[in-house]
């Protein structure tokens, strides 16, 4: 990265400082899914609220020194050593803090997304008023003390961008116990959410391409005539279900129409040939949610890879994964 | 974010505690007002937050903060000063707490709460004082934790567990910091404790007032002798020499008022051994110091006078500790200047003109001084006066005379007045002296206790050839009060301490109210010794004791050894701790089960399985092998439930647990 040329003096050496301090962080801090806090993990330093305690006490120390005060000096002394105890107390409330990363929700762009961790304690002991937050999520603050693991929940805002969404580090905070000394750890929990295409709706799908694998039914448009009953198979639209005849007590059924049976569609890269690769993946991500609505079977086609019709959730995803990672190397 | 800047509950209940349990100590010098703002303030914020009430708005805010200026400014009539700044402070506790809605405000109300811990200090450093004040750094302490323990919304007490523990290992550290921190002088005036009332004696003396202050069983100083403790008719405490007679009242010629030529003390010849001993002088708010004659002191900051009393510049506000010598034989002064001669026999020309024949008729019948003074004292112990703690009002006018010709009864100022007049009319100098006379010897730790009902007034006379000798005109009417005490003199009248019925001292007689009473003293003269009387003096004599020469390498070798002596094991203990393994309910109930089938004799053995038990059990007891059966399959049913899943079947274990007998 070039510096812009109208970038200060200043500001080139903070955000040189601020790259040091990155990489600084990272080799000392490495991206993982379980990340145990211990003594090269953890920083510590005296807060503003300590800074004031400090400032209390200089205070006390001159009354001490000019009331000749014996007594005032011992409970300046007693506070100032209180101050240094509650540093490795402050120390032990975060050591041995152990964060799992569990999950992060799918979004779409400009949606929240939500990203589960868990934290264990792996000494048995309390770790209380333990304040997470990413930069971009809001914070909250738990407290390990009755239990020994503990899930939470935090939610961020995913921004535009299709693809893997990384929240960045994750801040681990507490002041635990007197509030005096702010003890933090900057960590990478590896984990990220998949953000995917926005959908655009398109006017109509252009030269709709379909195909009959088992070679069976040619689609009669517009129809959607009761055809018959089959096992419910896991991810079939619960708007399917054979209500009734599960109220009668027979097995879960799932009610089969002509139209739906037979019409199989394969969304295709080349049907929107001439638009630009993010709005092509914006237009199939909206009719692959179309067909879905719809209880079609929708395959999806793009030039390095294809997946066949299907439908329910499990598929949606996939097809909504492959858009989302749709040119990223790494997928 | 909003959760976190919340005060919970539990901080708000140990911040309400800390509030009373801070001005407990100040109660006796804050204006009953600030009490009454501290209940209305508690009772506000706590029906805030049950969500009765809502804060004060800013006009009412503040309102009250003009109210509470204008109160401490009618109660004191001034804002400064020490008193006026506590209870300044205290009301600022009361009112902020009104308007605490976030962790910054507990913050700042917490603080307070430590200053206000500080300014006890400033008033009293009593042993008890500072136990109390030690429970109210643990009680702010634990406001503070529980500040920062989120989600605790009902009162708990193990915040305060965590303050204790903290406490107790800052504790070390701070004795070494107290010992080693280099003590250095004021670095500026400091407001005095204005409206503190002078106890002790006073500079001036009229007929009653000793006899006032000898109805209190106050402590005045505590003596400690490097020896044998000397007689007790010996020990004449010299605090003040009265040489003005004015308007029928004795006062102090102050430093400035002699001229400068007379203001250098004439150095006495020291005969004999000195007594060496060191005394803690209570709080006086005043300069003398108290002192067998003649006496010299080595400590910085202590003044001899002229008239062979020792003195500081500065008002005793606190404790304060001095060593001093003495040599009781010393003749002092044997050579009186004629400026000194006069003030000695200097007298008011008109007064006491009956007083002043008698004298006459005395000098007449004697051929010297000393005999003067004898026929003086066998006048007082011929007559029938009374030694007694409750003189008849004397008139304004020729106090003296109505004293020794018509009433006859009188305290120890009474004797000592009316004989130094005598003596100056007699020509012979002669002067007042104010102090105390004996004192308790506490017999665990061999120090003498003086009582402000020790107080006492007795004459000096100059005579030719011995310098100023020692007269107690008291001991001519009443010697048991010399020999024994107060409390024996006043036997027959039975006044002593008569308004302080509550007295630890009037019951002396009861041997464990007196040992306990004596077992605190020595407590209290131990801790002011070490802790209150530490000075820079002592600080560089106990190092110098310890260390031998005491170089700035020792120093941080100390200060750093001892610190990490103490913070190692406890951060060590901090980092391997481990929760305290707490059983189950359900392992409780089931562990009592055991217990119970243990009574009947079957004990489970170590290592043996619940299942195998049961079996046992179930053939040693068919009584019960139903039930027993029943609850060890609940018991393993529920031992792999997750937890919390099965509230009701956890129930039903337990009371079938109960069943079983």
């Amino acid at each position: 990265m070039a510096p812009a040329t109208g970038m200060s003096t200043v500001g080139r050496i903070r955000a040189r400082l601020r790259r040091r301090f990155r990489a600084f962080i990272t080799s000392r801090i490495p991206p993982s899914r379980v990340v145990t806090l211990n003594q090269k993990r953890i920083f510590i330093f005296p807060n503003r609220v300590g800074l004031f305690f400090g400032i209390s006490l200089l205070v006390m120390l001159l009354a001490a020194i000019n009331f000749q005060n014996n007594l005032s000096y011992g409970l300046t002394f007693l506070l100032t050593t209180l101050f240094i105890v509650a540093v490795l107390h402050t120390y032990s409330n975060l050591s041995g803090l152990t964060l799992r990363a569990v999950h992060a929700q799918p979004a779409f762009p400009g949606q929240q997304t939500e990203f589960e961790l868990q934290l264990e304690c792996s000494r048995r002991k309390e770790h209380v008023g333990i304040y997470l937050k990413w930069p971009s999520s809001n914070a909250s603050t738990v407290n390990l003390v009755e239990v020994n693991q503990l899930r939470v929940q935090l939610h961020a805002p995913v921004g535009k961008a299709r693809g893997w969404y990384s929240p960045g580090r994750l801040l681990v905070e507490s002041t635990f116990p007197l509030g005096l000394l702010r003890c933090w750890s900057w960590i990478d929990l590896d984990l990220h959410a998949l953000v995917y295409p926005k959908p655009i709706p398109s006017g109509e799908l252009p030269g709709l391409a379909t195909e009959q694998p088992d070679g069976a039914a040619i689609p009669i448009e517009g129809s959607d005539d009761f055809y018959g009953f089959r096992d419910y198979r896991h991810g079939d639209s619960l708007r399917q279900i054979y209500w009734k005849g599960l109220a009668r007590g027979q097995s879960v059924q799932v009610k089969q129409y002509a139209a739906y049976a037979d019409r199989s569609v394969w969304l295709d890269w080349d049907m929107f040939a001439g638009l630009g690769t993010e709005q092509r993946l914006s237009h199939l991500c909206y009719w692959a949610l179309e067909f879905d609505k719809a209880g079609d079977e929708y395959g999806l086609r793009l030039p390095s890879m294809s997946i066949a019709p299907d439908i329910g959730e499990r598929h949606l995803e996939q097809v909504l994964r492959a858009l989302a990672l749709y040119g990223d190397e790494e997928q | 974010m909003k959760a976190l800047q919340q005060i919970p509950r539990n901080a708000l209940v140990w911040i309400i505690i800390s509030m009373f349990t801070l001005v407990l100590p100040h109660i006796e010098r804050i204006p009953p007002w600030v009490l009454a703002v501290y209940c209305v303030a508690a009772l506000w914020r706590i029906m805030v937050y049950r969500g009765r009430w809502s804060f004060p708005r800013w006009p009412v805010k503040l309102g009250l903060i003009f109210a509470g200026f204008a109160g401490i400014l009618l109660s004191f009539s001034t804002l400064v000063g020490l008193e006026p700044t506590v209870a300044l402070l205290l009301t600022a506790f009361a009112l902020k707490l009104l308007e605490s809605a976030e962790r910054k405000d507990a913050y700042v109300l917490l603080f307070l709460g430590y200053f206000v811990i500080l300014t006890e200090f400033l008033f009293s450093q009593d042993l008890f004082i500072v136990l109390l004040s030690l429970l109210n750094v643990v009680i702010v302490t634990t406001g503070l934790v529980a500040l920062h323990r989120p989600g605790d919304n009902r009162f708990r007490m193990r915040p305060m567990k965590q303050a204790t523990l903290m406490v107790a290992q800052a504790a070390p550290l701070m004795l070494v910091l107290f010992f080693l921190f280099p003590r250095i002088g004021p670095l500026w005036t400091v407001p005095i404790k204005s409206q503190q009332a002078k106890t002790g004696m006073s500079e001036f003396m009229s007929p009653g007032d000793v006899s006032r202050l000898s109805r209190s069983g106050e402590v005045a100083f505590r003596v400690e002798f490097n020896g044998d403790i000397p007689a007790r008719s010996q020990l004449y405490w010299r605090g003040l020499v009265m040489s003005r007679l004015q308007q029928g009242t004795w006062s102090a010629l102050s430093f400035y008022e002699a001229p400068a030529s007379e203001r250098r003390q004439t150095e006495p010849e020291r005969t004999g051994e000195p007594l060496r001993y060191s005394v803690i002088l209570e709080p006086t708010q005043q300069r003398w110091l108290y002192a067998l004659r003649y006496a010299r002191s080595t400590d910085s900051g202590i003044m001899s006078s002229s008239d062979f009393r020792l003195f500081r510049p500065i008002v005793i506000e606190d404790d304060y500790l001095y060593q001093v010598r003495s040599w009781p034989e010393a003749a002092i002064e044997t050579n009186l200047s004629a400026w000194r001669r006069k003030t000695e026999l200097s007298l008011p020309a008109t007064d006491n003109p009956r007083a002043r024949a008698l004298a006459a008729q005395f000098v007449e019948e004697s051929s010297t001084p000393a005999e003067v003074v004898e026929r003086v004292l066998r006048h007082f112990n011929a007559q029938p006066f009374v030694y007694t703690l409750q003189p008849p009002l004397l008139p304004e006018r020729d106090a003296m005379d109505a004293f020794l010709f018509d009433t006859r009864r009188g305290f120890c100022e009474h004797y000592a007045s009316s004989f130094v007049i005598m003596m100056r009319a007699a020509g012979i100098p002669a002067r007042v002296v104010a102090g105390y006379q004996g004192g308790e010897v506490n017999p665990i730790n061999r120090t003498v206790i003086v009582h402000q009902f020790d107080a006492h007034a007795w004459a000096e006379v100059w005579l030719e050839g011995e310098g100023w000798v020692r007269v107690d005109p008291t001991a001519a009417v009443a010697p048991e009060r010399i020999e024994l005490g107060l409390e024996e003199a006043l036997a027959e009248e039975g006044s002593f301490l008569a308004d302080s019925p509550l007295s630890p001292l009037r019951y002396r007689n009861i041997d464990i109210i007196n040992t306990l009473r004596l077992r605190y003293d020595a407590l209290t003269y131990r801790w002011q010794a070490w802790v209150v009387g530490f000075d820079q003096d002592r600080q560089f004599s106990l190092l110098q004791d310890f260390f031998g020469e005491f170089t700035a390498r020792k120093f941080a070798a100390v200060l750093l050894g001892s610190w990490a002596l103490v913070l190692i094991p406890v951060g060590l203990g901090l980092l391997l701790r481990r929760r305290t393994h707490e059983l189950s309910t359900l392992d409780k109930h089931y562990l009592a089960f055991c217990r119970k089938l243990g009574k009947m004799g079957i004990e489970r053995d170590f290592g043996e399985t619940p299942q195998e038990f049961a079996s046992r059990a179930q053939q040693a007891l068919p009584r019960l092998a139903a039930s027993i059966g029943d609850i060890t399959k609940r018991y393993n049913t529920l031992a792999y439930a997750p937890p919390g899943a099965n509230e009701t079947e956890l129930r039903d274990f337990i009371r079938t647990v109960r069943t079983i007998h």
